[in-house]
């Protein structure tokens, strides 16, 4: 295939376009080079500084150690770099992991095991942090709207400052009378844009506290396939609830290079349902408390987080209000493997 | 060549892997690095993951001292978790990977799949 120079093309897929020996190559020599660089203005900067301060360029003072601190990160970036392409270059993926783990230095004859258990399963502390008022732990909630609010809420921020600020300039301009019309142009679409960002967030963020807010606590953590847990859910809030459901979720989440781009993709491989409550009416001091038992089905895969891949367990919970739209908040939760008691014999 | 010695290529938490390998058609002399792994690894619409659960590499004076026309034994604990899984965005599986690398640069590697625990997979 011949090689096409793409100067605005955006790469797509995963596919190489090239030897992947050229662009191994190409990195190590980048990275040596930004090495060799760095070492040569390190040393200039300083050895000039000591054996010939009458004829420095540059005295120490802020310009010295700024260009000091540059060239030592032109060096640590440049040798790290450097060897990392040598090491994937010249290693296996597996030495690679092992090096990365355990150092350079390793024991030939010695096979490295691993004796953290259980490995690959995210750490409970995050999780048990939080103790419950009638279960063992309140689990932490993780709203999928905040992402959205912060952003919207920073974008109407800044884009209504910098309006504010041109909208000054063009009214000190129309009261001198140097009217400025282009200024005038932009800032009526810019205006407007302004408010419908506000506009915005202040709606999504009603809708985030108008409906209160909702914990669910649980007896016990780390789930284990085949187990039941007791589970309380309270919603707090002044609402009249026309739906209520909650579930038990396993979501798959994977990271890919798309080209340039880096995407993740999630999706849910297993549901269960823990209950379904009708119609009820919430008000302030009198927050809705449901009690259930969540099982853990005992062919359930354990949650799993490695680099760029995961599994992940979540207790979600929907609901239909009155007046509100509806909403839905998770709880993520830790699923570990069956464990077994009986520990393994050398011995054969 | 690696050869599993359990009698099924399925393995619980906490058993024990044992596994043999050896090379053929292949001068002794020649050899100038092994190494044995137990790994796991990603597959999917992810980028791949690899975790190394056991590393073996031999060189120089342990390497000259095996004898390379008997199979070769290891044995090594295996640990609680990742499980073997086969999902819909990603699987996870287990093999033992050996790798010989020759003094003229070449590389061979062989490997073999197990399963550990039974989530996706009946005995």
């Amino acid at each position: 295939m011949r090689p096409r120079l793409r100067l605005w093309g955006k790469k797509r897929g995963g596919r190489m376009s090239g030897w992947w020996f050229v662009g191994s190559l190409g990195e190590a020599l980048f990275f040596a080079s930004f090495f060799l660089v760095g070492i040569l203005c390190f040393t200039t900067i300083v050895v000039w500084q000591f054996l010939s301060p009458s004829t420095q360029v540059v005295r120490i003072g802020y310009g010295f150690w700024l260009l000091t601190t540059v060239s030592a990160a032109g060096i640590v970036l440049g040798a790290v770099g450097f060897w990392y392409r040598v090491l994937k270059v010249a290693t296996s993926d597996e030495h690679r992991e092992v090096i990365a783990k355990h150092g350079i230095v390793s024991r030939p004859n010695q096979p490295h095991i691993k004796t953290v258990l259980p490995p690959t399963v995210p750490l409970l502390s995050s999780f048990t942090d939080s103790p419950g008022a009638k279960l063992a732990y309140r689990l932490p909630c993780e709203w999928p709207g905040t992402g959205s609010l912060i952003a919207i809420g920073l974008f109407a921020m800044f884009w209504n400052a910098m309006v504010a600020v041109f909208t000054v300039f063009a009214l000190r301009g129309l009261l001198g009378g140097d009217i400025q019309y282009r200024l005038l142009i932009l800032i009526v679409p810019a205006i407007y844009i302004g408010l419908r960002s506000g506009q915005l967030f202040f709606k999504s963020y009603v809708q985030a506290i108008g409906i209160g807010s909702t914990t669910v606590e649980i007896e016990d953590l780390p789930l284990v396939p085949g187990e039941k847990y007791k589970l309380l859910l309270v919603q707090y809030g002044r609402l009249v609830i026309k739906n209520l459901t909650i579930r038990l979720v396993c979501e798959e989440e994977s990271t890919y290079h798309f080209g340039t781009d880096i995407r993740t993709e999630q999706e849910v491989v297993r549901q269960l349902p823990i209950l379904n409550q009708g119609r009820s009416r919430i008000d302030w001091g009198r927050p809705l408390e449901l009690e259930c038992e969540v099982s853990i089905p005992s062919d359930a895969m354990h949650s799993f987080q490695s680099l760029h891949n995961a599994i992940h367990w979540k207790i979600i919970v929907e609901g239909e209000a009155n007046r509100w739209p509806s909403y839905c908040r998770s709880f993520p939760v830790v699923v570990y493997p069956h464990v077994r008691t009986k520990p393994f014999s050398l011995s054969s | 060549m690696i050869r599993l010695l359990g009698l099924q290529p399925t393995y619980m938490p906490h058993d024990l892997l044992e596994f043999e390998y050896r090379v053929s058609n292949v001068d002794q002399n020649s050899i100038s690095a092994v190494e044995a792994s137990v790994v796991w690894l990603t597959e999917g619409k992810g980028t791949e993951d690899l975790g190394v659960h056991s590393f073996q590499r031999l060189t120089g004076n342990s390497l000259s001292a095996t004898d390379w026309s008997i199979p070769q034994k290891i044995q090594v604990p295996l640990p609680d978790s990742p499980l073997s899984y086969e999902g819909r965005l990603l699987k996870i599986s287990w093999c033992v990977r050996i790798r010989f690398y020759l003094n003229d640069g070449t590389e061979l590697v062989a490997q073999q799949p197990f399963y550990l625990g039974t989530i996706t997979r009946e005995v």
